[in-house]
Order: structure tokens, then C-alpha cells, then sequence
């Protein structure tokens, strides 16, 4: 059935807080596209064209209301230097970092037109804009500084680091949050909205005081800067956030993207300040049947629905791959049927 | 020394405290992502609407990626000024649909006015905590989007391609997402355009609370004529009207002070206009833009002048040092009817044309009201000044005077593909002008919102200017 607000108009409502049509309906689809648009993964991350028209086809198919660009988290910095290995059917792997161990940072800074494959997101994010930025908000995931800096560096001697060397790692971070900002004006050039991916900063990987200590500070410093263009800002962190949810907020974020902490918890300690996106189990979308996807689905979006500043259904991370796609479809038909305001119309005009 | 210090140094002289506008230039909407790479943040803090609110939410001092972010693709190819009063100008001017809500959100009441374009606004806004705006300017918002997600829930309701752009507003009543759903709407209809008046018909049912205005026809008798005094009572009953919704008894006094308020700012646009005109000081963009203001303040009566006396300040300090934004011997064209596609206007002046006059069916709204009369009178005798209220020949009299005082070399006229009022008095303003005035007239119909100037009507438009060249 046709819906009478674009996915534009509702994200509108949305960042102003104004009530909704139904909720947003976000399942991470990423490289999954590639399994929609029927190409192979790699020319998903290395031809801009091809990821877009990807990430157009399967917006249109499932119906949800967002496009959004990733692969993986190692774009920025393989950008400035460390090496990927790009497999036929299967997402970038971290090769080698750039350094072996934590030393002296030389002064490089990515270049979002020249290195690395940044420019295969600028080509995918303004072909993208141009097909359907009227109707539908083109996202661009961006890694965070500290996410970065774990794929510039061997990542056991950067978690070492942490202990040892934290002056190191400090300008460490720095020296990624430049090009990080660098890229994140180019993705406003071209269009998107960059969301903040910081998922090795999860308390899956470490101590609440680190994330404090260490990430919190250069997220918050990529979202100064995005708020100086008053963007609304999503700040990504899958993996198990119980340990910072109550912290995430001081990030400057405007939505927090979720994973691994109850919808519950995460509303208490954050709902006041930032509007939930979350966080459907990326395992069972993938393995359940498609009816108990939707059970699951509603359940959760029931859950949700009542954040105080809003709430958007979507996986807590990517949809893996091999996701059925009427799982997938499961997902945003249960999500658009639990997360309806049936007055909203009439309640407006009240 | 450091480039701060030199900002802070110029900058006691500039028109923004703080900053040194770059030599006045229209630039793309790349070459202002770096300007506004340079704004330091002291400034993006300082302006805020709604004052002396200062609430973050409030800040608007944003450059047009922030808006193309959010669908105004169309941004992405114009050409802007590159003062920051400018840069100030179209973030508050792109900002007013979160300003709707964000007033509705503070508790005040939000008012739509159609039809009328430029009076009810001043008996609205002279009631404290109401605001009023104008949903027939969202007739700009497909082309600013490039885009018929608009055209399309108004054909939903019934009303298609065979009537005007203005019917863009129909779908944004139908969408309630473009504005909060109005506490009143007062629809003016009577001797106006019929297309509007039917979109008006058709917004009724999405309307809690809706009134309708009778706009009287101007004769020849004189401003008020016989008329006048049926629109004075009109205005009566939208005070009656306003009162109940308000609970609030309106006194003389306020009344005289919204009077004021809009004078204001109709005294700055009228300088602005003057400046442009004559100096180039203002490129046509933003000049439209600011036109278009007098209509409702972009719905805040208080932010609004502040932004004009900034750009103000700016077009001065340029005309004092002949500095102009626009070649001041670029050929002069007076424009009739806004253009819905705001394109054209950049295409024509990077064709090497700039506009020192224009009748944009807004001329109720640039008239400076009597503040010597009871104010409804007043604000009566002003609107019989309008565009449509009247004959074509009173609006082509309005381009010939223009075109005579400022040496005008030819006349455009844009139409709306699919609008019977603008269609029609397209071809009597064109026979008229060119009766009056030896002056070559290009008139053509803008079609439907796109990326790029249809060939066709690029086409025209440089074989008019080439005319134009050569007729020096
Ligand atoms: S046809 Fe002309 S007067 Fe009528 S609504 Fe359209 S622009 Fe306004």
C-alpha cells in the first residue's frame, strides 16, 4: 500500500521532534545489496556506481526508509595507508596496517578524491543523491577515529597501548580524526549524512573507562564538527554497549545506533537526550523463519516505540549477506505494521 | 599575522562583526562549503531565531549543503552571494519548516494565510504568540527538491498538471510534514487567481478551523474606491476571529505597532531594491528571496529584519565602494512573475543580464503602509495595491515605470505551465510593454521541476540576450 510520507518526510519529523506516521524502518542493509542487485561483493566496494545502484535496488525492494553506504571499517584507513585484500566474493580484509606497532605518525592526510577507495563512496553517495535524495536520506557510514586507529595499527599493540602508551594513542587518534573530518566534508559535498561507526569501541572490545578515556573524545570532536552543519548525527556502535550507553549521549550524537543492550536499559539511560535506532539480532534475521522474524520484530518495536525523543527499527549491525530476503522482508512489513500511529493524521489536526 | 587577526581587523569595518567578506562574487555551491569552512564558530553560535531565544536548536547560520543534505538537490546548481549576510539570509530562509514546528513546539499559535499575499499577515502577527505563513510558497519547494512528490499528493486530491505549481501547497497540507498542522487558516479568494482559489477549496478538509476573506476587484476610482471600505470590514472579521481563537482583545495600539513592524521591513527591502537595481549590489537571487519576505517574515517577525538589516549594511558598504556583485553593465532586464524555477534567475545573470526591476504578483507587499490611518483602513489601502486584484494593464504599468527608471533593455516574462491566471495576463503584459516601451519582451511557461534549464528555454533565453547585445 502506497504510504502517504516519503522516508524524507518522516526522517523530518523524526530530528525536529514531531511525531511520525509509523516509525522509520532501518534494517542495516549494506553489503547485502550486492546479493539484491545480484553483482559480486567486491564490485559493491570498489565501483561506486555499482554500490549505489545496489543500494537503490534494495531500498526499493524491502521498502525501507534509508539508503546507507559500508562495507567495512577499514575505508579511512586504508585511505592513509594500510593494506586490504579485496576477495571476489567476500568484504575487504585487513591485510596489514600500516604499522606494525605503535611509532612515530608521519604527517599523511587521506585525500577523499585520490586514495584509497574513499572516492568509490563519494561517486556511489552523489549517484545515489541524484537518483533519489528527494524522497529518501542517503546515509554514509564513516568509522570513527578510534575504530580507525585499530585498523592503522597492529590492533594487539594498540590495545596494549591503551595501558602503556596512552600518549601515543591519543595522537594516534588524532592523526585519523583529520582525515576522518576531511572525508566527512567531502560525503556533505556530495550529499549524505555521515553516521559515526565506531564498533571496535564497543564494551565487547573495551573498558567503559577507555571509551571514555580514548573514543568518546574524538566522536564527539567528528560530531562538533557535522553539528557545525546542524546535521543530525547517528552514532553506530554494535557489539555490547551496556558498559557506555549511559555515556554515549555525551558524544554530542543526536540518534544512537544499537546492538547488544536491552531496549529497556538503553531507552532509561538514553532516551531523554538521543532517539534509538535498534536492535533487532542480526543472527536471527538471518536463521530464523520469516514468522518469527516479524513476531520478534513487533515485539521489539513495541518495546521502542515508547523513547521519550523517538525511535527507529533496524538490526543492531549489518544484515549479514546470506540474509533471506524475506526475512529481510518479514522485518519491514512487521516493523511498519507494529510501528504505525493509526491517528497520527486525525491527532495533527486535533 | 595570523588569518583570525586579519578577519577581526577588517572586521570592524565590515558589516559582520568578526569576519571580512571575500571581494563580492556570486559563487557555486562548492566555492561556499570552503567559505563556510572559514566561518568561525563564534559567528555560527551567534544567530539564533526567535530571539532573545537561544536555544541550540534555534541556530540557522547554515550554508545550502545542510539543506541539499536534507532534499533541496536543487541548491546544489545555483549560485549564491558570498557575503555572510547572505549565507545568514538562506540558512534562515531554508530553516522555516523546522521554525514552524519549533513555534508550535514553544506554545505559540501558528496561523496560515493564503491567497492574499502580504496583508492578513500584519492583523496576524500583531497578536502575541501567533504567527503567521504562507503555504503558497511551498510553489517553490518542487524545484527546490527537483522533485513531484508534491505534484503528486495534490493530483492524489484531484488537482494535476492542468493548474499551477501553487498547487503544491494542497499536497503539503495533505502531508502534514511541510508545517504543523495551522490553528487557523484565512483563505483569501474573490478577485484573485482562480487556480489558487481552488487549491484553497480543496485545503479546507485538512483545515481544523478555516475563514475566508472576500478580496475586493481594484476600479478605477481612486486606491480605495468603492471597495475599500467591504475590505475593511473583511479585516474586522479577522480580527473577531483572532480574538476568539486567542482569547486575546486586540487593542489600537498593537495593531499600530504590527503596522510598524511590517513597514520595517518593507522600508529595508525598499532600499535593498533600490541598491540592486541601481547598483548591482544584490544579485536577482537573493534579491527574490527577499522580496518574497514582506509576504510573512519567513514566520519570525523579530529575526527577520535583523537578517535584512545585515544584508543591507552589506548592499551599502558595496554601493559605497562600487563594488557590485553583479557586472553593473550587464544588460538590465525587468522580470515578470516570480520564476518558479529560481535556476533561471542564475541563468540569466551568468548569461551576462542582471534584473533591475520586477513585478512578482507581490506589489500589495511592498507597498509601505499608512501609519497616519486607523490601521485597518491602512492595512486596506495597501492591499488594494495588489498585483492580482486588479487589471494586466495595471501590472504591465508597474514593469513599464520600472523598466523607465531603471533604463531597462528588455522585459521577461515567466509563466507557470498549467496556470490559467499567470498563462493568461502573460501575452496582455507582453503586448502592453511593448506598446509602451521599444523593448524586446521574452515570455515563455516554466515546466515541470528538473535538475537543468529545459533546452528549449535556455535556447530563448540566449537568443534574447543576444538581441538585447545587440541592440546596444
Ligand atoms: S497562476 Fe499565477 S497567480 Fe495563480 S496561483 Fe499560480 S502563480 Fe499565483
Amino acid at each position: 500500500m502506497k504510504e502517504l510520507l516519503t522516508p524524507r518526510e518522516r526522517f523530518g519529523l523524526l530530528v525536529i521532534d514531531e511525531p511520525q506516521d509509523r516509525v522509520p524502518v532501518f534494517p542495516l542493509v549494506t553489503a547485502h545489496a550486492a546479493r539484491v542487485a545480484r553483482i559480486p561483493i567486491r564490485d559493491y566496494y570498489t565501483d561506486g556506481i555499482a554500490m549505489a545502484r545496489s543500494q537503490l535496488a534494495a531500498q526499493e525492494f524491502y521498502g525501507t526508509d534509508f539508503i546507507s553506504f559500508f562495507s567495512e571499517v577499514g575505508l579511512v584507513a586504508e585511505a592513509l595507508g594500510s593494506r586490504f585484500s579485496y576477495p571476489d566474493d567476500d568484504l575487504p580484509l585487513l591485510a596489514e596496517p600500516k604499522w606494525s606497532e605503535l611509532g612515530e605518525l608521519d604527517d599523511a592526510t587521506a585525500d577523499p578524491m585520490k586514495d584509497g577507495r574513499l572516492r568509490v563512496y563519494l561517486d556511489a553517495i552523489s549517484y545515489a543523491y541524484e537518483a533519489r535524495a528527494d524522497t529518501v536520506p542517503i546515509l554514509a557510514y564513516v568509522p570513527a577515529p578510534f575504530t580507525t586507529a585499530q585498523q592503522l595499527v597492529d590492533q594487539e599493540a594498540f590495545l596494549l597501548g591503551l595501558l602503556t602508551e596512552p600518549e601515543r594513542i591519543h595522537r594516534l587518534l588524532e592523526y585519523a580524526t583529520c582525515s576522518i573530518i576531511r572525508f566527512c566534508r567531502a560525503i556533505i559535498g556530495a550529499g549524505g549524512l555521515p553516521i559515526l561507526v565506531d564498533p571496535l569501541a564497543s564494551g565487547s572490545v573495551i573498558s567503559a573507562e577507555h571509551y571514555r578515556e580514548f573514543a568518546l573524545p574524538c566522536e564527539a570532536e567528528v560530531i562538533r564538527y557535522l553539528h557545525r552543519y546542524d546535521l543530525d548525527i547517528v552514532l553506530h556502535i554494535c557489539g555490547d554497549t551496556n558498559p557506555i550507553i549511559h555515556i554515549m549521549p555525551e558524544s554530542g550524537a543526536d540518534l544512537l545506533s544499537l546492538d547488544h543492550v536491552g531496549l529497556e536499559t538503553a531507552i532509561a539511560a538514553a532516551g531523554d537526550r538521543c532517539r534509538i535506532i535498534g536492535n533487532f539480532d542480526t543472527t536471527a534475521i538471518m536463521l530464523s523463519k520469516p514468522q518469527e522474524v516479524a513476531d520478534s520484530v513487533a515485539a521489539m518495536v513495541l518495546a521502542g516505540k515508547p523513547c521519550p525523543r523517538g525511535f527507529v527499527a533496524a538490526t543492531g549491525c549489518e544484515v549479514p549477506v546470506e540474509t533471506p530476503p524475506e526475512n529481510v522482508r518479514a522485518f519491514v512489513r512487521a516493523a511498519k505494521e507494529a510501528g504505525a500511529n493509526a491517528d497520527w493524521g486525525a491527532r495533527r489536526r486535533a | 599575522m595570523s588569518e583570525r587577526s586579519l578577519t577581526s581587523q577588517a572586521g570592524r569595518t565590515s558589516p559582520t562583526p568578526g569576519w571580512a567578506d571575500p571581494k563580492p562574487a556570486r559563487v557555486t555551491f562548492d566555492e561556499w562549503q570552503d567559505l563556510f569552512e572559514r566561518v568561525p564558530e563564534e559567528l555560527v553560535e551567534e544567530y539564533h531565531y526567535f530571539p532573545p531565544n537561544r536555544e541550540a536548536f534555534s541556530k540557522y547560520l547554515f550554508p545550502p549543503q545542510t539543506f541539499a543534505i536534507y532534499g533541496m538537490r536543487h541548491l546544489r546548481r545555483l549560485k549564491y552571494d558570498n557575503s555572510l549576510a547572505a549565507l545568514r539570509m538562506w540558512g534562515f530562509v531554508q530553516n522555516e519548516t523546522e521554525r514552524l514546528f519549533r513555534a508550535r513546539q514553544l506554545g505559540r499559535r501558528v496561523i496560515a494565510t493564503m491567497g492574499d499575499l502580504g496583508a492578513v499577515p500584519v492583523i496576524v502577527n500583531s497578536f502575541p504568540d501567533c504567527i503567521a505563513f504562507y503555504p503558497d510558497c511551498i510553489w517553490w519547494t518542487p524545484f527546490a527538491m527537483e522533485s513531484r512528490v508534491l505534484f503528486d499528493a495534490a493530483a492524489e486530491l484531484g488537482i494535476g498538471d492542468a493548474t499551477c505549481f501553487s498547487r503544491a501547497a494542497l499536497g503539503a497540507f495533505a502531508k502534514h510534514s511541510y508545517f504543523p498542522d495551522p490553528d487557523l487558516v484565512i483563505a483569501s479568494t474573490g478577485a484573485s487567481c482562480d487556480d489558487y482559489s481552488g487549491v484553497e477549496q480543496l485545503v479546507e478538509r485538512f483545515a481544523p478551523d478555516m475563514m475566508w476573506v472576500e478580496e475586493p476587484m481594484r476600479c478605477d476610482m481612486g486606491r480605495m474606491g468603492p471597495m475599500g471600505p467591504m475590505l475593511v470590514k473583511e479585516y474586522e472579521r479577522v480580527v473577531e476571529r483572532m480574538e476568539k481563537l486567542t482569547g486575546h482583545e486586540i487593542t489600537d495600539d498593537e495593531l499600530r505597532a504590527g503596522v510598524r513592524q511590517a513597514n520595517r521591513v518593507r522600508k529595508l527591502v525598499k532600499r535593498l531594491r533600490e541598491l540592486a537595481f541601481r547598483e548591482g549590489a544584490m544579485a536577482s537571487l537573493e534579491m527574490m528571496v527577499v522580496e518574497f519576505g514582506n509576504l510573512h517574515h519567513y514566520s519570525d517577525i523579530t529575526e527577520w529584519p535583523h537578517v535584512l538589516e545585515h544584508l543591507l549594511a552589506t548592499a551599502e558598504s558595496r554601493a559605497a565602494a562600487d563594488t557590485p556583485v553583479v557586472d553593473k553593465d550587464a544588460l538590465r532586464v525587468v522580470w515578470v512573475t516570480p520564476p518558479a524555477d529560481p535556476l533561471l534567475l542564475t541563468y540569466v545573470e551568468d548569461a551576462g543580464a542582471r534584473v533591475v526591476g520586477t513585478e512578482y504578483v507581490i506589489n500589495q507587499a511592498l507597498e509601505i503602509i499608512d501609519e497616519d490611518k486607523p490601521p485597518l483602513e491602512a492595512i486596506a489601502e495597501s492591499f488594494m495595491a495588489a498585483s492580482l486584484i486588479g487589471t494586466s494593464k495595471a501590472r504591465a504599468q508597474s514593469a513599464i515605470d520600472q523598466a523607465r527608471e531603471y533604463r531597462a533593455e528588455g522585459v521577461i516574462i515567466s509563466g507557470i505551465f498549467g496556470g490559467s491566471h499567470c498563462a493568461m495576463e502573460g501575452r496582455l503584459i507582453s503586448d502592453y510593454v511593448k506598446a509602451a516601451l521599444d523593448l524586446p519582451v521574452l515570455e515563455f511557461d516554466v515546466t515541470s521541476p528538473s535538475r537543468e534549464i529545459a533546452l528549449q528555454i535556455g535556447t530563448r533565453i540566449d537568443a534574447f540576450l543576444e538581441v538585447l547585445r545587440s541592440r546596444r
